[in-house]
């Protein structure tokens, strides 16, 4: 509940959050907090350095480009998405965004944190894998862009290196899109969560909690069985905790697969 | 600019300036409660599920048990000392004695703030909108049935 | 009786201008809201000194270890830290607390911090205090603590084998065990037609996790050797009755004091290890101390509701369906360290038969300890872990026999006709209408539509299933029950305390012995005095809280056990008619009439009759206070009047282990509706309501909010809140992020019913209610075990938490559980 000392910063340019987090080595970007500051308090992690990034205005925002695509700065909170107009060519973001956990933390949670932390009971890296999100990194060596797919490294590590910044990310339009969770309560922690896009044609699925990073499948076609032959020939292997066991993650897995396609199948 | 391990920050809380020097690894909820004695926001965990720390950060509803002190420089919070005029209850707050939405008070004033921040931007919000506006907010005392029926009643 | 049937949908809410006689049973406006809705109430954590200390405690990392050393010296040179306490220290200072057992539990040496050994994780071994909260958590990771790790034990069955023993002290982890034999249950299952066998039922370990987390705030008086503990503490008198001889200091030497308490349901009745170590520091430093517990500390180490396996259970039935008893061997894991227990052990004997007419029962009852955290008597203390189990022994029974669970409870139900009602073991069932509660709740449920219900939930893909639990509130302990226990203990009976005074200016001023914690004391009290004194709950001021120097509290004084309505207001009730019996014989001296000529009527003392002749109160105050020349010198009134109540109970028979053990008995019935999707096993409560019966309400919202907030805790217990460790004795729930409890949107709408059977045996003729039996839990496994199964099919719901993988495994494996059951047709 009492956290270590730390020293904190809160620049007002991008170039000054990096050369920050460049010039110390246990530096840590400070976002919605919503995770970090939970983990400081159980001193699990103590960073150095927090780099708070609230006051850079051009990390925040939303915005809607002539061919549709949605591009989210990283500092965007889960809030701002919901409520937003222009998120609103790619309608699954808002809904997703709309059931993770409550208010206070849906006003303050940011995309970036999300998908940086990548937690595997995240709902958004999933998602954005889903629907083939692509990733903006700014470091020393300036700017380059990651697909979401290749973006999520590890549990808590992803593309987006020490002295980094996730600047934003921009998912294309559609609306053939599906999400199935079980979550522990309403608007809880995910025991496991797929999304499945059908706009490319045949579906990408990614399964989330089952693995440190979401597990991609891009069966041939939204068939119940040829979906189910994927999820089955993916051998997951789901961690065992004191929420669910592998056999059953595994198992919802499957079923959360055929329910996150059939919805999107309606909607395409 | 440099990284400091602690330093002054103004806040405005209810409409009360203050300035104050302050650890960065201070909560926003301990600074609130303990620098700044309004002891009216309660903490009641340590993972920022219960909301029981719910302010309100220019307007924002908040745990701020998720913030550190110096994120709030500069801010203007509300919380729920500021609720009542001079002694008189607002129509929220008379509408939770009225409704027995409180039983030990703990989660009382979390649960205003919440109530506040959906009442403004929802002025008739159906049941399923009010439960999604407390989500947030862990009530042990209640079962969360009188709380409900309070904001019900505050929004007519 | 007096029957209200009341099936409200909201809230009542009074209105201006409603005419009845009397506050009580009416709305009137809570006192303790105005503060609490402005963030005005004082909770300990509010309590703030100058120059104070922040405690903060090093715990154990093991299960189970020697603690070979502490070492602080690095801890104190940290800039900020004030001092620290060790083990050793405690074990010179402080004398180990006072066990209730027979030995070998009484052998137990249970202190403030670990000595010696450490018995679970969240053992505090040591505490520091610092000038800051994150100063004392910092210098907490100085004290180096060498552990010597020693196998542990986590199962109670595992613990009986006392091949691992926790208290090498006591030679063994069994803290107490009994065999509790009444009716003659041999015969009955001669004279059954079936005998139904449960292998295995358990009751999951919980708790009711108060928002408000335990601490305190100690002062020490060097001049007067006097402590003052702002806290939270339920039981003041009891938990002084331990500290002090550990502190070696007279009672009185310990001064509680609370005002605002955030929940307490039990958890806050064994503080005293905490309390006795920041009495300690704050003698130490000479400084006021505060401690303050985190949710990780609440869940890890203080505390859980009682784990009970049950074994062997064995049920002989008639052919109609009338049960003729059971019997059970019964195993209650009580974590490190007993405290308030083994009252466990015994306490579940008040509701020996739950709600039904069963006369032959015989319970195994052992209770042992694990390297887990200690239990306290968490809402519904050991009474929930046994109705649980008659209602899963009926609903069993019927599912097995194809009986209708309804029909079966009606039949076997204790009735409305045969109240006051003895059980097999001497305690007398007060009042109450089991089947009438039962028909207002499958009412509310809309049972007759259940087939329609199952049909549409079908055609989603769902499963269906409804389900009763129906509960006793057993309220007012006789404390001598312990003593069938351990004849050795001096506890019996029970009581409370109330003052009332009228001061000079008129004002009339209660306190309480009471400590509560969000059940609205302030507010009943001011209802029974307003009656009483004849004038409005505005003009009674009720102390907010508890002080013992208020002198108003006796050695159970508390907030606990579902009795306020009796205890606490009984004695309210007699303090007031003592303070207007006074009054009265005052007015009578003034006016030179007798006592008998006097009613109290808004506000004034008057000669009946002739309303002209009146006092105001502020004249009776003034005139006994500062103006008392001329008085009649046999005239024998102080207006400060204080009154202590005590139930009516006999010692029990120790040798038969009979006797009435409590007071009262509310009852509880609920029904449940879920769905199942039975591709997953999640299921949703789609449908719930609550009839209660706690005699005469005295104000009803408050009952009904009682109702609620018990219910929202039962249905947390049945779906996700458990308390469970790893293999090495980690609690894997030790916060609110993985020990779900519900939220606003958890819950299923509810609907709440109402009789009123008045209780002959208390002053109002109203029941202690606070607690509820669990009702829920029972409810919910009902109507899992209603979807899954059907008869002598499907699977057995054996366990009280029910989370969706436990769903799912029973509906995968059914033959897993169905093996549990055996019928025997003779």
């Amino acid at each position: 509940m009492l956290l270590r000392e730390v020293e904190y910063a809160r620049p007002a340019s991008v170039q000054e959050a990096l050369r920050l987090l460049g010039s110390h080595e246990g530096a840590r970007a400070l976002a919605g907090g919503q995770t970090l500051i939970n983990v400081m308090k159980a001193r699990a992690a103590s960073p150095d350095v927090l780099v708070d990034l609230a006051d850079i205005g051009e990390l925040r925002g939303i915005e809607l480009a002539s061919d549709g695509t949605v591009t989210i700065g990283a500092m965007t909170t889960y809030t701002d998405i919901v409520d937003s107009a222009e998120a609103r060519a790619r309608p699954i973001l808002g809904e997703v965004c709309k059931q993770i956990a409550d208010v206070q933390v849906r006003n303050r949670g940011t995309v970036g944190g999300n998908v940086c932390s990548n937690d595997p009971t995240n709902h958004l890296p999933p998602l954005l894998v889903a629907v083939g999100a692509t990733m903006t990194i700014l470091g020393q060596g300036g700017e380059r862009s990651v697909p979401a797919r290749e973006f999520f490294l590890g549990v808590y590590m992803t593309a987006a290196g020490p002295g980094e910044l996730l600047t934003k990310i921009s998912v294309p339009p559609g609306k053939g899109d599906g999400f199935a969770s079980v979550p522990i309560g309403r608007d809880g922690t995910c025991i496991v969560n797929v999304a499945a896009s059908l706009d490319s044609g045949a579906p990408t699925l990614a399964i989330g909690c089952v693995d440190a990073v979401p597990v991609v499948l891009t069966p041939d076609s939204a068939a119940e069985e040829t979906v189910r032959v994927a999820v089955r020939g993916a051998n997951l292997d789901p961690p065992s905790d004191v929420h669910a066991s592998a056999d059953y993650r595994r198992h919802l897995a499957e079923v959360l697969a055929l329910r996150a396609v059939a919805q999107a199948a309606g909607r395409t | 600019m440099e990284a400091v391990s602690s330093r002054t920050i103004t806040v405005e809380v209810n409409g009360v300036q203050y300035e104050r020097e302050v650890e960065a690894r201070r909560l926003l909820i301990h600074f609130i409660r303990d620098d700044l004695n309004l002891t009216g926001s309660h903490i009641g965990c340590d993972t920022g599920n219960c909301g029981a720390c719910s302010v309100l950060i220019d307007g924002v509803l908040v745990k701020s048990c998720m913030m550190l002190a110096v994120q709030a420089d500069g801010a203007k919070i509300e919380t729920v000392e500021g609720l009542a005029s001079d002694g008189e209850l607002n129509g929220l707050q008379q509408a939770f004695s009225d409704h027995h939405a409180l039983q030990c008070g703990y989660c009382t004033p979390g649960m205003l703030m919440s109530a506040t921040a959906l009442l403004r931007e929802n002025a008739s919000p159906s049941e399923e909108e009010i439960r999604k506006g407390i989500q947030g907010n862990i009530c042990r005392c209640t079962g969360y049935v009188n709380i409900v029926e309070a904001i019900k009643a505050a929004a007519q | 009786m007096t029957e209200t049937t009341v099936t409200p949908e909201r809230p009542l809410v009074v209105e201006e201008g409603e005419s009845k006689a009397g506050f009580i049973g009416q709305n009137i406006p809570r006192k303790e809201d105005k503060r609490l809705v402005q963030g005005e109430g004082v909770f300990f954590d509010d309590v703030k000194r100058h120059e104070m200390g922040f405690v903060h405690f090093v715990r154990s990392p093991y299960a189970h270890a020697r603690i070979k050393s502490v070492d602080v010296s690095k801890a104190l040179e940290l800039d900020g830290v004030y001092g620290t306490l060790t083990g050793d220290e405690v074990a010179i200072l402080t004398d180990p607390f006072f066990e209730l057992s027979t030995p070998p539990g009484a052998n137990i040496k249970d202190y403030a911090l670990a000595v010696g050994r450490v018995r679970h994780v969240g053992d505090p071994v040591a505490a520091v205090v610092a000038r800051t909260r994150e100063l004392a958590c910092d210098a907490t990771e100085l004290v180096e603590v060498e552990y010597e790790p020693l196998p542990h034990v986590l199962d109670g069955e595992e613990s009986l084998k006392d091949e691992v023993v926790l208290h090498e002290e006591a030679g063994s982890n069994t803290v107490w065990s009994g065999v509790f034999d009444w009716g003659d249950f041999d015969a009955a299952v001669e004279d059954a037609d079936h005998v139904v066998r449960i292998e295995r039922l358990h009751f999951d370990r919980f708790s009711s996790t108060p928002l408000e987390c335990s601490g305190c705030l100690v002062e020490f008086n060097r001049g007067t050797g006097q402590w003052t503990i702002h806290g939270t503490h339920q039981m003041p008198g009891v938990g002084a009755i331990w500290m002090a001889p550990a502190l070696r200091v007279g009672i009185d030497k310990l001064r509680f004091i609370s005002q605002d308490i955030g929940g307490g349901f039990g958890n806050k009745i064994t503080l005293h290890p905490q309390y006795t170590a920041c009495c300690l520091l704050a003698r130490k430093l000479n400084r006021p101390v505060q401690w303050t517990e985190w949710r990780t500390d609440q869940h890890t180490a203080n505390t859980h509701g009682n784990e009970r396996t049950f074994l062997d259970v064995t049920v002989p039935v008639k052919a109609d369906g009338t049960m003729l008893g059971f019997s059970v061997r019964a195993i209650d894991d009580c974590g490190a360290f007993p405290r308030y227990e083994p009252l466990g052990c015994i306490i579940w004997a008040q509701v020996t038969p739950g709600c039904y007419r069963w006369r032959n029962v015989r319970v195994d009852f052992t209770q042992v300890c694990t390297n887990k955290s200690p239990v306290a008597p968490n809402r519904g203390y050991s009474r929930m872990q046994h109705l649980w189990l008659t209602e899963r022994i009926v609903d069993i029974v019927a599912g097995e026999l194809g009986l209708d669970p309804i029909e079966v409870r009606k039949k076997n139900y204790v009735k409305h006709e045969e109240f006051p009602y003895e059980t097999p073991n001497g305690c007398v069932y007060d009042s109450g209408d089991y089947a009438r509660c039962l028909d207002i709740a499958l009412e509310l449920i809309g049972y007759d539509s259940l087939e329609e219900k199952r049909q549409d939930a079908e055609s989603r893909g769902k499963v269906f299933g409804i389900g009763i639990g129906s509960t006793l509130d057993s309220g007012t302990n006789n404390f001598g029950q312990s003593m069938i226990l351990n004849p050795e203990l001096q506890f019996s009976g029970n009581n409370e305390v109330a003052t009332a005074k009228l001061d000079i200016f008129g004002e009339v001023v209660v306190t309480l012995g009471t400590v509560p914690q969000g059940q609205g004391h302030e507010t009943t009290t001011a209802q029974v005095v307003a009656d009483i004194l004849g004038c409005t709950p505005d003009e009674i001021n009720v102390r907010a809280g508890h002080d013992t120097y208020w002198n108003s509290n006796a050695g159970l004084s508390g907030t606990y056990a579902s009795q306020f309505a009796v205890t606490g207001l009984g004695a309210v009730k007699g303090a007031a008619d003592k303070l207007a019996d006074e009054m009265k014989q005052l007015a009578a001296a003034v006016f030179g009439c007798g006592p008998d000529d006097i009613e109290l009527v808004a506000s004034q003392a008057r000669i009946k009759g002739n309303p002209e002749a009146a006092l105001p109160f502020m004249a009776l105050g003034a005139i006994l206070n500062a103006n008392n020349a001329g008085l009649p010198p046999e005239l024998d009134v102080t207006l400060n009047v204080r009154y202590v109540f005590r139930p009516e109970f006999e010692k029990p028979d120790l040798e038969r282990k009979f006797g009435n053990l409590t007071l009262t008995y509310a009852t509880q019935i609920h029904a449940c509706a879920v769905e199942i999707d039975p591709e997953t096993g999640v299921y949703e409560i789609v449908d719930y309501a609550a009839v209660d019966d706690c005699g005469n309400r005295i104000h009803p919202q408050i009952v009904e909010g009682q109702v609620h907030g018990a219910t929202a805790q039962a249905l947390g217990a049945a779906t996700h809140e458990i308390f469970t460790y790893d293999e090495e004795g980690n609690l894997l729930t030790p916060n609110f992020y993985d020990y779900h409890v519900p939220h606003a949107l958890d819950m299923p709408p509810m609907k709440t019913g109402y009789i009123e059977s008045t209780s002959p045996f208390t002053p109002l003729g109203a029941k202690g209610m606070g607690e509820g039996g669990g009702a829920g839990i029972h409810a919910v496994c009902a109507a899992l075990q209603n979807a899954l199964g059907k008869k002598g099919e499907g699977p057995i719901v054996w366990r009280s938490c029910n989370p969706y993988e436990g769903v799912w495994d029973l509906l995968q494996k059914p033959e897993e559980t169905r093996k549990l059951v055996s019928v025997e047709t003779r």
